[in-house]
């Protein structure tokens, strides 16, 4: 399945704010920088045709991406515009109270994490309101950048975040993508130039399921998992549990279209299937 | 003054049949009432539970290279056909009607697909809601089209396992009429006996088929109406045929009762046309000559059962012997294409339920007839015999049907 056949929800540049992250600042220890979240209730249309009802930050499931430079004060003010106690719960190095696990923040009210932004890598973020397991998998959580001191070499920057629907409640996800929509980027093809490496920041936020994995074809990548070092693997397939996530920095060897997805063949063939389109 | 009140009792049966139209509009008053109003006695008691949104999936082919599956919406509200799976995976598929579809209406998704003969294969229509209605297919066969050939393939295997395990049964009457009163009725008891067990296997089969219909459908209460309708519509038969012969002086004559055994088991041969023609066509059976001689072998005793009270008759033309046959047997040849080119569960609980009810009426007759031709009593040792014997003949060569 390729191309505008295929069935996937949303139009051509439905994904863009989630695909391509704000850019990276440069490194100014003590700059704040501010976000606002707001959990919604929403319906969304994931798979052609099949609602929804998710919970979601600003509205897309994964929530916004959050970035910020190594050293940066991230204040992320939240708001529960929800209809059950929710928080968020960051990745990284912060202080126990703002962890996002004993401030609940009850529907109606707000609360404002804020601390430094370390360590470098990429992280995530989701609710860890109780039962943990519904509050995941009905949508809350997103990508969380933070750039090292020293910036990395430029790149055509994409971020991934593999995620699972149960849309009828029993226990097994019924649908997988990237991004959220199952069948996106078959329908439309992630458009990438071979002179520049495809960096891409994924993590794994699918409930249920023990393990997600992206595969590429036709190239190998460098995998940083977590992104914290500069220790990396060469392959073409890479497996993360829920919670994991990594960089991948891709040199395309070749243009054409190039598949990439789940080897869980179940998991592709439920949504989780896109291509890169590689032009010189 | 007679003539008065007589008048008065007139006006006053009509006041009260007026009277009998009183809680029809009641009723129909209190109806729009709710109609109208009903939304905020939800709200009174709390929110109205969600529809289950599941799909009826009526039907499922295999063809060359594609899959049909015939969906049903069987709830009172709307249902939308979102995404369709094949062995967990979405496919591409088109509509042969609406996508979404009002209480009972159906469409048929085509879905081309590479499917493997012979290996199972489970398909999933998943409503816009994100339930999934899934149905798990043992093994993949290709569906016989509606061809001459297989026309006769399936009229063949109705011949074989319902017409012709009948007439050879048929050829013990000659034996039976010469056995005595007693060995009779232990014969007549042994053809209750087998109508008993048919029955008992008819209203399992259907309780069984409604279990897997979606509630909406209204499963048990199908299978108590068409056990209701078949019992009765027999047991009206079986006063006609008493009330003619007993203007001859007679009673529910032999050749009566042999006709309402016919009917009943010719009913039950309906629907074990059906199942035999549904499963060989949704490649749930192997239909091996093993099974085929299984059903010839089990239905040949529903042969001697009518030939058991045919032989207390007085004479039996070759023309007699023959429709009785046709009426048990043939309907497992309709049974064999209604299952092989249109079957639906709804009428296998239809037909099987009307198989129990007939089965059920006919035991009944039987026990009357015993009783009042043969002359032995229900507890006499050649009648209890007789029905154990009836229920032990069908279970033993059952297990070659099974």
């Amino acid at each position: 399945m390729l191309g505008p056949s295929v069935p996937a929800p949303g139009g051509p540049h439905a994904l863009d704010s989630l695909l391509v992250p704000p850019p990276a600042l440069p490194h100014e220890p003590g700059r704040v920088r501010e976000y606002t979240l707001t959990a919604i209730d929403k319906e969304i249309e994931v798979a052609q045709g099949v609602r929804f009802a998710a919970w979601t930050y600003n509205g897309t499931v994964p929530g916004p991406v959050i970035r910020a430079t190594e050293d940066d004060v991230l204040r992320v003010t939240f708001v529960n515009g929800g209809s059950h106690p929710h928080t968020i719960h960051f990745h990284g190095i912060h202080p126990s109270n703002m962890d996002g696990v004993f401030e609940i923040v009850e529907p109606g009210d707000s609360f404002v994490y804020e601390f430094p932004a370390r360590p470098y890598g990429m992280h995530l973020y989701h609710c860890h309101a109780t039962p943990l397991k519904k509050h995941i998998h009905k949508g809350l959580y997103g990508s969380f950048i933070i750039d090292p001191p020293k910036p990395r070499k430029p790149a055509q920057e994409l971020v991934m975040v593999m995620n699972g629907y149960d849309t009828d409640g029993d226990g097994e996800n019924n649908f997988y993508t990237v991004n959220g929509l199952a069948f996106y980027y078959a329908k439309y093809p992630i458009r990438v130039k071979r002179s520049q490496t495809v960096r891409i920041y994924l993590a794994n936020l699918t409930e249920f399921d023990l393990v997600n994995s992206l595969h590429l074809h036709g190239d190998f990548f460098r995998y940083y998992p977590t992104g914290s070092t500069g220790q990396f693997e060469y392959t073409d397939t890479v497996m993360q549990c829920q919670g994991q996530r990594g960089i991948i920095e891709i040199d395309f060897a070749s243009t054409g279209l190039f598949m990439f997805h789940a080897h869980q063949s179940e998991f592709a063939e439920l949504g989780w299937m896109g291509f890169f389109d590689v032009t010189d | 003054m007679a003539s008065d009140s007589v008048a008065v009792g007139g006006s006053g049966d009509a006041r009260w049949r007026l009277w009998a139209l009183l809680p029809l509009l009641l009723l129909v008053g209190a109806v729009s009432l709710f109609a109208v109003a009903g939304g905020s006695l939800v709200g009174l008691i709390g929110r109205n539970a969600p529809q289950p949104d599941e799909f009826d999936i009526r039907r499922i082919e295999f063809k060359q290279g594609e899959i049909r599956i015939r969906v049903t919406n069987p709830q009172r509200d709307e249902l939308t056909i979102g995404t369709v799976t094949v062995d967990d995976a979405v496919v591409p598929f088109t509509l042969d009607g609406p996508q979404t579809l009002g209480r009972l209406r159906s469409s048929t998704i085509l879905i081309p697909f590479d499917w493997v003969e012979d290996e199972p294969i489970s398909v999933g229509v998943t409503s816009s809601t994100g339930i999934q209605t899934t149905e798990a297919i043992p093994a993949a066969v290709e569906t016989p089209s509606a061809s001459p050939s297989s026309f006769l393939g399936y009229g063949i295997i109705g011949f074989l396992v319902g017409i012709v395990p009948i007439a050879v049964g048929l050829l013990w009457l000659p034996s039976l009429r010469r056995a005595s009163p007693r060995w009779l009725s232990a014969f007549m008891a042994l053809t209750a006996g087998l109508l008993t067990f048919l029955a008992v296997g008819a209203l399992s089969e259907a309780l069984q088929l409604q279990a897997a219909l979606p509630s909406a459908l209204g499963g048990a209460g199908l299978v108590l109406l068409g056990v209701a309708v078949s019992y009765l519509t027999l047991t009206f038969l079986s006063h006609r045929f008493s009330s003619d012969s007993r203007s001859s002086g007679a009673g529910l004559g032999g050749l009566a009762l042999a006709t309402l055994v016919a009917i009943g088991i010719g009913l039950h041969n309906l629907g074990e046309g059906l199942a035999i023609g549904s499963s060989f066509a949704l490649g749930e059976l192997a239909l091996g000559t093993f099974l085929i001689v299984g059903f010839m072998i089990h239905n040949v005793t529903e042969g001697l059962g009518i030939a058991a009270p045919a032989a207390e008759a007085e004479r039996v033309s070759k023309a007699r012997l023959a429709v009785l046959t046709l009426v048990a047997g043939a309907p497992a040849i309709l049974g064999a294409w209604i299952g092989g080119f249109v079957t639906s569960d709804v009428l296998g609980v239809v037909f099987f339920a009307a198989a129990a009810g007939a089965a059920a009426e006919v035991v009944v007759e039987v026990g009357r007839y015993i009783v009042r031709r043969t002359g032995e009593r229900l507890s006499s040792p050649y009648v209890l015999g007789g029905f154990l014997a009836g229920v032990l003949v069908m279970y033993a060569t059952g297990l070659f049907a099974g």
